[in-house]
C-alpha cells in the first residue's frame, strides 16, 4: 500500500464511501438527534469513550511492540464505520440510529479523535502525527455534506450513491486481500498471537461491552444491539488511510498491521453477532400481515 | 344545499352538491384523457422503493403509455370490447398503465391480487375468463398451474421497477434477481410490458389506429371492472363495477373532501391499489385531483414506508386501521410524524376509537371514516372534516340513501339496529354471470350489506358489527366490534379480535383473542378491565394470548378463521 496509485485509489474507496454516508443523511436526522441528546451522548461515550480506553488496555496488558501498538490505538480512536449500518441492518437493529451515530462520531470525531489520541499516546508514550490526522477528519466532511446534498437533489442519486458506498466498504475488505495480505505473508507468520488478539478482540469486546453499557442504560434491546455494533465496528478504512497518507515505506506496513487484520476479522465477528442478535429479534418484531402488499 | 328527507346534506361543506345526477364523464378513458390534458407535464404517480430509490410518470406519459397498450391489446393481441383482461402486480408505476390501457382499449378490468396462490388464480380465471393478463415477474411462476384448465393467450410480463431510471431500476433487478432470488426465469410465451408498449406505439405514431375510436361505444352502463370479492364468505364472485358506477362514486367521495388543491396534492398510496378502496379513492380520485400518487409497492415492514415520508411532503393518506395503528407504534414515525398531511382517509375495516384518537394526537390531523363496500364501488358513506362523530362511518355520500332494515325487510324504528341496505349509483351492476347470488343481496333496487348498523336522526350511521359476526349471550346480542374496541384500548394489548363460541350455559360465548404489547398481561386482568367498560354478557368469558391474529390482504383480521380454529378445538376436547 505503498504506491501512488494505490493511494490514490484508497483516497477514492474513502470518498466514495463517506459519499455514501452522506446520502443516506437529511436534516432533519441531526435535528432529532439534538432534540434527543441522551442517544447522542450515550454514541460519543462508546466511540470515544469505551473504545479508546478498551485500546488502551490491550496495549497495557498485551505485549505489542511499538508500531503495533500505534496501530491499535488509532484504530480504537476511529469513528464509528458505514459497514456498521449494513449489519445492523442485517440484525434488524434501529438503522436511523446507527446512521446517526456513525455520522454523529465522525463530525464530533474532528475534535474529539485528536485530543483522546494524545491523551493515550501521552500516556503510553507513542508518537502520534496530530495534524495530519486532522487534516484528514476534516477533509472527511467534504464527501459527507456532498452525499447530503445529492440526495437533497435527487433521491435516485442519493439511493444509488448510498448503495454504491456500502457495497464499496465491503469491498474494500476485497482491497485488503488483494494489496496487503500478500506483501505482508511473512508478517503475518511470524507476528505474535498478541497482534491477532488485539485486532480481533477491539471489535469483540467493543461490541460486548457496548451491548452491556447500552443494557445498563435501559435501552430497548433493538437501540442495544445497535449501540453494540456501532461500537465494536470502527471505520477501518480511515485508520488506514490516515496511515498511508503519513507514514511511508516498511514503517507503514506495520503500522497498518492491525487496522488490516481489524478490517479483515471484524467482518466475520460482526457477522457471528448479527446472526446471534437477529434470532433475539424475531420475537420482538411487530407483526403485519403477510399481504399487505 | 340542504334537502329535504335528507337531513345530512346540511353536514356537507359548503357549495358541495347533494345530488350529482349523471356522471361528468362519458367513460373512464374520457376521465383519464380529460385530466391528462389538464395536468400534462405533472408529476402523476411515483414509485417509491424501501430505500428512495424513485420513477415518475407524468400524466402525460401515463396517457400516452396507456394509449400504446391500448393499442397493442387491441391491434396485436386481438382483442375486442368487452373482453376481460386480468392485471396482478402490486403498486408500481405499471398499475395506472396497465389499468388505463385496459380501460382505454374499451375492455374490462380484472384486479387480482398479486398474492393469490395459484389455485385462487385458477378460480378466478376460471370465472373471469381473461383474454390477456399483465403480471407483475415476481409472481410469474404461478401462471402455468394458474392457467391450466384456461389458457390466457396474451401474457404481458411487468417489473416492480418499471420505468425507474436505468441505474435504480438495474440495481433493483439485480437485486431481485441474485439476493432475493424473488424472480423465477418465466418458461411461458410473453411479452415485456415495455416492449408491448412499442409495437402499440407503432401502431399509435404511423396514425394507423384511433385510441379513442375503442371505447367510442363504451357508455357508463357498460362493466369497466371486475372487482372479486366474498373471501371472507367463501364463494368468490366478481362485482361488476361500470364506468358510472366508478366515476360517480368517485366524484361522491371527492364532493365530501375540502381543503385540498387540484394540482397541489401529494398522496400516498400505500394500500394496494388492486383493492377496490384504494383503486377508487387512490388511483381514479387523486389522479382527478391531479395529485401526485406515491405508489408504495410494499409497505411491509412499514419501515419501507420512511423514506416516501422523508422525501415528499405527503399533504394526504389513506389506509386502513391496521396500517395506521402500525406506523404509531415505529419509532421513526413517532419522532416525525408528518408535516404536511392535511388528514388522513381510512376505509376497508372498522377503524378503532382508540386508533383515531391517538393518530390525531400524534400527527394534529383527523383521519376521516369511510364505510362501502366492493359492490359499492366501494364508498358509501363519509366523515366530513371537522365534523367527524366519534366511532362513525360519517354520512352517505352525494345521491345516496341508506336504511336500516330489520329481518323482515322492513326499515326498523329510528335508532335501532339493523341491517344496513343502501340505494345510489355506485350500486353495482351485479355479480358476473350470478345472478343468484345477485337476487341474495339485491332487494329491489336497495343492496343489502349484511353490516348491522345504527343511522342517527340526522343522518350520521354507526357501524355495530357484520351480521354474521354478531354473538348472542342468552339472547343478548353482542357485537364483537364494541368489545375489541374497549379491549384495544388497554395499554397492553396490540391488537384483538372477538368471536362468538358455541357455549352449553349460554348459548353462545364472548372469545377474545388479544396480541400482547405487554407481556405482563393476563386474562384475569383483561377481563376486570373490560367488566368495567361493558356490560356482564359482552364481557370476554375466555381470552386466549396470541402471537399473532390471521388477516386478510389488506390487514382485516378475519375472525372466520379464528371461528373455524375454536369450533375444530373444541370439536377436538
Amino acid at each position: 500500500m505503498v504506491g501512488a496509485f494505490e493511494q490514490a485509489l484508497l483516497a477514492l474507496m474513502i470518498f466514495v464511501i463517506m459519499l455514501g454516508m452522506g446520502a443516506s443523511l437529511t436534516p432533519r436526522d441531526f435535528w432529532l438527534a439534538l432534540k434527543r441528546p441522551y442517544g447522542l451522548m450515550i454514541g460519543v461515550v462508546a466511540q470515544y469513550g469505551i473504545m479508546p480506553f478498551l485500546g488502551f488496555l490491550l496495549i497495557t496488558l498485551l505485549p505489542l511492540p511499538q508500531a503495533i501498538a500505534v496501530g491499535v490505538l488509532i484504530m480504537a480512536c476511529m469513528p464509528g464505520g458505514t459497514t456498521s449500518n449494513i449489519f445492523t441492518y442485517f440484525s434488524k437493529g434501529n438503522l436511523a440510529l446507527s446512521v446517526l451515530m456513525t455520522v454523529t462520531s465522525t463530525v464530533t470525531g474532528v475534535i474529539l479523535i485528536p485530543i483522546i489520541l494524545v491523551i493515550y499516546a501521552t500516556a503510553l508514550e507513542l508518537e502520534i502525527p496530530r495534524e495530519n490526522i486532522i487534516i484528514t477528519l476534516v477533509l472527511l466532511l467534504v464527501p459527507v455534506a456532498i452525499g447530503m446534498g445529492l440526495r437533497k437533489l435527487n433521491a435516485n442519486v442519493g439511493a444509488v450513491t448510498e448503495v454504491m458506498g456500502s457495497a464499496l466498504a465491503l469491498f474494500f475488505i476485497l482491497f485488503i486481500m488483494i494489496s496487503w495480505v500478500p506483501r505482508n505473508w511473512q508478517f503475518l507468520l511470524t507476528t505474535t498471537p498478541a497482534t491477532y488478539v488485539a485486532a480481533i478482540g477491539l471489535g469483540l469486546f467493543g461490541m460486548i461491552i457496548g451491548y452491556g453499557f447500552a443494557r445498563a442504560l435501559r435501552l430497548h434491546p433493538r437501540n442495544a444491539r445497535t449501540v453494540a455494533l456501532e461500537t465494536g465496528i470502527q471505520n477501518g478504512p480511515l485508520a488506514i488511510a490516515i496511515i498511508a497518507f503519513t507514514f511511508a515505506g516498511d514503517e507503514a506496513q506495520s503500522y497498518m498491521a492491525v487496522p488490516a487484520l481489524y478490517s479483515l476479522f471484524i467482518v466475520i465477528v460482526s457477522t457471528l453477532v448479527t446472526l446471534v442478535f437477529r434470532r433475539a429479534n424475531t420475537a420482538a418484531e411487530q407483526k403485519m400481515p403477510d399481504s399487505l402488499l | 344545499m340542504e334537502h329535504p328527507e335528507r337531513p345530512w346534506t346540511a353536514f356537507y361543506r359548503a357549495g358541495a352538491r347533494a345530488e350529482i345526477a349523471a356522471p361528468a364523464y362519458r367513460n373512464l378513458p374520457d376521465l383519464i384523457r380529460s385530466v391528462a390534458e389538464t395536468y400534462g407535464r405533472a408529476p402523476a404517480f411515483t414509485c417509491v422503493l424501501p430505500n428512495g430509490m424513485n420513477g415518475t410518470l407524468t400524466f402525460a406519459q401515463v396517457d400516452e403509455m396507456s394509449d400504446a397498450l391500448a393499442a397493442y391489446l387491441r391491434e396485436v393481441a386481438g382483442l375486442k370490447q368487452g373482453d376481460r383482461v386480468a392485471v396482478q402486480m402490486p403498486n408500481c408505476l405499471s398499475f395506472p398503465v396497465a389499468a388505463f390501457g385496459v380501460l382505454k382499449a374499451g375492455c374490462v378490468l380484472v384486479n387480482v391480487n398479486p398474492l393469490y396462490t395459484a389455485d385462487e388464480m385458477a378460480r378466478q380465471f376460471a370465472d373471469s375468463e381473461p383474454h390477456a393478463l399483465i403480471i407483475v415477474d415476481m409472481f410469474a411462476d404461478k401462471i402455468p398451474a394458474a392457467t391450466a384448465g384456461h389458457p390466457i393467450p396474451n401474457i404481458i410480463v411487468t417489473r416492480v421497477a418499471e420505468f425507474l431510471p436505468a441505474m435504480p431500476r438495474g440495481i433493483v433487478g439485480l437485486v431481485q434477481k441474485y439476493w432475493d432470488r424473488s424472480v423465477a426465469p418465466i418458461q411461458l410465451a410473453h411479452v415485456r410490458l415495455p416492449d408491448a408498449l412499442a409495437a402499440g406505439r407503432a401502431h399509435v405514431a404511423e396514425g394507423r389506429v384511433e385510441v379513442d375510436g375503442y371505447h367510442q361505444g363504451v357508455t357508463g352502463d357498460d362493466v369497466a371492472v371486475l372487482q372479486y370479492t366474498g373471501g371472507t364468505t367463501g364463494v368468490s364472485k366478481g362485482a361488476m363495477l361500470t364506468h358510472a358506477n366508478l366515476i360517480l362514486n368517485m366524484e361522491q367521495t371527492m364532493e365530501l373532501i375540502e381543503g385540498v388543491e387540484k394540482g397541489k396534492e401529494i398522496a400516498l398510496t400505500a394500500l394496494p391499489l388492486y383493492h377496490i378502496f384504494a383503486f377508487t379513492v387512490n388511483l381514479l380520485g387523486f389522479y382527478w385531483l391531479g395529485a401526485r400518487n406515491i405508489l408504495i409497492p410494499n409497505p411491509r415492514p412499514l419501515t419501507n414506508l420512511k423514506r416516501a415520508f422523508e422525501n415528499y411532503r405527503i399533504t394526504w393518506m389513506s389506509g386502513v386501521n391496521t396500517l395506521f395503528n402500525g406506523l404509531m407504534n415505529e419509532v421513526w414515525f413517532q419522532d416525525t410524524p408528518p408535516r404536511h398531511l392535511k388528514f388522513a382517509s381510512a376505509g376497508g375495516m372498522a377503524l378503532q376509537t382508540s386508533v383515531a384518537q391517538r393518530w390525531e394526537a400524534m400527527t394534529g390531523r383527523p383521519v376521516l371514516q369511510g364505510y362501502g363496500l366492493t359492490e359499492t364501488s366501494p364508498v358509501l358513506t363519509f366523515n366530513p372534516l371537522g365534523k367527524t362523530r366519534e366511532g362513525s362511518i360519517g354520512v352517505p355520500v352525494p345521491s345516496t340513501e341508506i336504511a336500516c332494515l330489520g329481518a323482515d325487510g322492513t326499515p326498523v324504528p329510528q335508532g335501532e339496529p339493523g341491517e344496513l341496505a343502501a340505494r345510489g349509483p355506485q350500486i353495482m351492476a351485479g355479480y358476473w354471470k350470478r345472478p343468484d347470488e345477485t337476487a341474495k343481496v339485491m332487494l329491489g333496487d336497495w343492496f343489502l350489506t349484511g353490516d348491522i348498523g345504527v343511522m342517527d336522526p340526522d343522518g350520521y350511521v354507526r357501524i355495530v358489527d357484520r351480521k354474521k359476526d354478531m354473538v348472542v349471550v342468552s339472547g343478548f346480542n353482542v357485537y364483537p366490534n364494541e368489545v375489541e374496541d374497549v379491549l384495544a384500548a388497554h395499554p397492553g394489548v396490540l391488537e384483538c379480535a372477538v368471536i362468538g363460541v358455541p357455549d352449553e350455559g349460554t348459548g353462545e360465548a364472548v372469545k377474545a383473542y388479544v396480541v400482547k404489547s405487554d407481556p405482563g398481561l393476563t386474562a384475569e386482568a383483561l377481563r376486570s378491565y373490560c367488566k368495567e367498560h361493558l356490560t356482564g354478557y359482552k364481557v370476554p368469558k375466555r381470552v386466549e394470548f396470541r402471537d399473532e391474529l390471521p388477516k386478510s390482504n389488506v390487514g382485516k383480521i378475519l375472525r372466520k378463521d379464528l371461528r373455524a380454529e375454536a369450533l375444530a378445538q373444541m370439536a377436538a376436547e
